[in-house]
């Protein structure tokens, strides 16, 4: 039934409104005619409503006329109406399908970079050197070589382990690793020594293989020697060796800061002023509102325009927000000074102790005068600074 | 066909086991639910409207009674009818 009823839609049909005392016989004499009618429906007495393809419409003429009855055409539906409708509107529809295939086309080309995955190396550079391997916004999708650009790019940023392009819509998802910087791995069939990573004083030695040249509670430099791969012996040619030990010591980290008790603090006062730039591909379009506040925080936002989930197209609206801010001296209390400082130091001090260490002990000391508060910090730890260096 | 043609294609359906809407010029009605209703090998409506059909058959009147009842297809061997059927008569 379903197949009758596009082929109904495809060839055009006419939804009719029959009147007249004898339906019945209407409707039997149009079934003798092989008129094909159908969804027929009594809307009262003498009207009844129904379907017909409109090629047998004009063959109703002789039954109308037997049946003393009046036919009326209530709508007409079917594919050969819309093509008539197309046909009128022949500039609309054909913009309708230009838009279509020029959607089509922007489709197959990369038009954002989104970089995953960077901590240390900045996305700036990475991108730089996509262009410079032809992955850039607006670079089409079907001549991409992704396995070369990895390659080249693997090559030029040697800062990099691994990189993977990903195509998503119009984005180009870039996933990248970093090396971790780790100390130069020796292996264990090369003569090293073990020389100290830190200044500090040796706690415990355990030497497991090389000679001792420091014992505990020396104080040792940073790069001194402390264990030798060299084994030296009477009567004996002198023979290099890998040498390992665990060298525990103590060691301090220091550091000071100053706070100033007159502060001045910026405060928003609640006025924005706001910017807006249209960006086509590389092309702005900016309506310059000049912003006179005299101090300020600015905020950029990109939105893309139009996107249909991974499907970008570049067209973006930057918005330029600025806050306005207002300078008010504060004079804040020495105690809150101190607080601040120890909070600074210690936020700064916890990024240089490794995280095996052990912390010992940590004083703080204060001194205030009349203008500010200064501090100084000093952790005492017990961490291994033995580091293995390859003798050559 | 007079009576003796029809007792004759009757027994030889019975015996050859045809089917006899085929053989005897009989209607066959298919009832789908309560909603739907197929005629096949019907001769033409006699009464049309929305609570009343009777559609005219080589084995009598079929009369169908119901609710907003509506031709759905009609053609020569077969009329089938949609809407609120409650009853049947022939």
């Amino acid at each position: 039934m379903f197949i009758i009823r596009i082929w109904n839609y495809l060839r055009g049909y006419a939804i009719i409104i029959v009147k007249g005392l004898k339906i019945e016989r209407f409707i039997n004499l149009a079934v003798v005619n092989n008129i094909y009618i159908w969804d027929i429906e009594k809307l009262d007495y003498t009207t009844v409503k129904a379907k017909i393809g409109l090629e047998n419409f004009g063959r109703l003429r002789d039954i109308v006329r037997k049946t003393d009855s009046s036919v009326s055409i209530l709508n007409k539906r079917g594919f050969p109406f819309i093509l008539r409708n197309i046909r009128r509107r022949k500039l609309f529809y054909s913009g309708l399908f230009l838009m279509c295939v020029f959607i089509y086309i922007m489709s197959s080309f990369v038009w954002m970079i989104e970089i995953v995955g960077t901590k240390d190396v900045d996305n700036e550079s990475i991108l730089r050197c996509l262009y410079n391997e032809g992955l850039k916004e607006g670079s089409w999708k079907g001549r991409l070589d992704r396995r070369h650009i990895e390659n080249q790019v693997l090559i030029k940023m040697p800062e990099l382990s691994w990189i993977g392009i990903q195509i998503k819509g119009t984005k180009a998802v870039v996933e990248v690793v970093e090396k971790s910087e780790g100390p130069p791995l020796i292996s264990r069939t090369d003569a090293c020594d073990i020389v100290a990573a830190k200044d500090g004083v040796i706690t415990k030695l355990l030497v497991l293989s090389g000679d001792p040249l420091v014992k505990d509670g020396d104080s040792v430099r940073k790069g001194q020697k402390l264990v030798t791969g060299t084994i030296l012996r009477e009567n004996l040619e002198p023979r290099q060796i890998h040498s390992l030990a665990q060298v525990s010591a103590r060691t301090w980290y220091e550091d000071a800061e100053e706070i100033p008790l007159q502060q001045i603090e910026f405060k928003p006062t609640g006025r924005v002023a706001r910017q807006y730039k249209l960006k086509l591909l590389d092309k702005e379009f900016s309506r310059k509102k000049s912003v006179n506040f005299k101090d300020f925080n600015e905020y950029v936002e990109e939105r893309h325009l139009i996107s249909f989930g991974d499907y970008v197209f570049p067209i973006k609206l930057i918005e330029y927000r600025f806050e306005e801010l207002v300078p008010e001296l504060k004079t804040i209390m020495v105690d809150e000074a101190k607080e601040r400082c120890a909070e600074r130091l210690n936020a700064r001090i916890k990024l240089r102790i490794p995280e095996d260490a052990v912390i010992l002990k940590r004083d703080i000391n204060y001194y205030t005068d009349k203008k500010s508060v200064k501090a100084k910090i000093s952790v005492e730890v017990l961490e291994d600074i033995g580091v293995k260096q390859k003798i050559y | 066909m007079g009576k003796r043609s029809y007792k004759l294609r009757e027994k030889l359906s019975n015996t050859f086991e045809l089917p006899k809407d085929i053989v005897l010029d009989v209607s066959k009605i298919i009832i789908i639910g309560t909603g739907q209703i197929t005629v096949e090998n019907h001769k033409g409506i006699i009464e049309y409207s929305e609570e009343l059909i009777r559609i005219n058959t080589g084995s009598g009147i079929v009369a169908l009674h119901g609710k907003n009842l509506a031709i759905k297809t009609i053609f020569q061997e077969e009329i089938t009818i949609t809407g609120e059927i409650t009853n049947m008569e022939f």
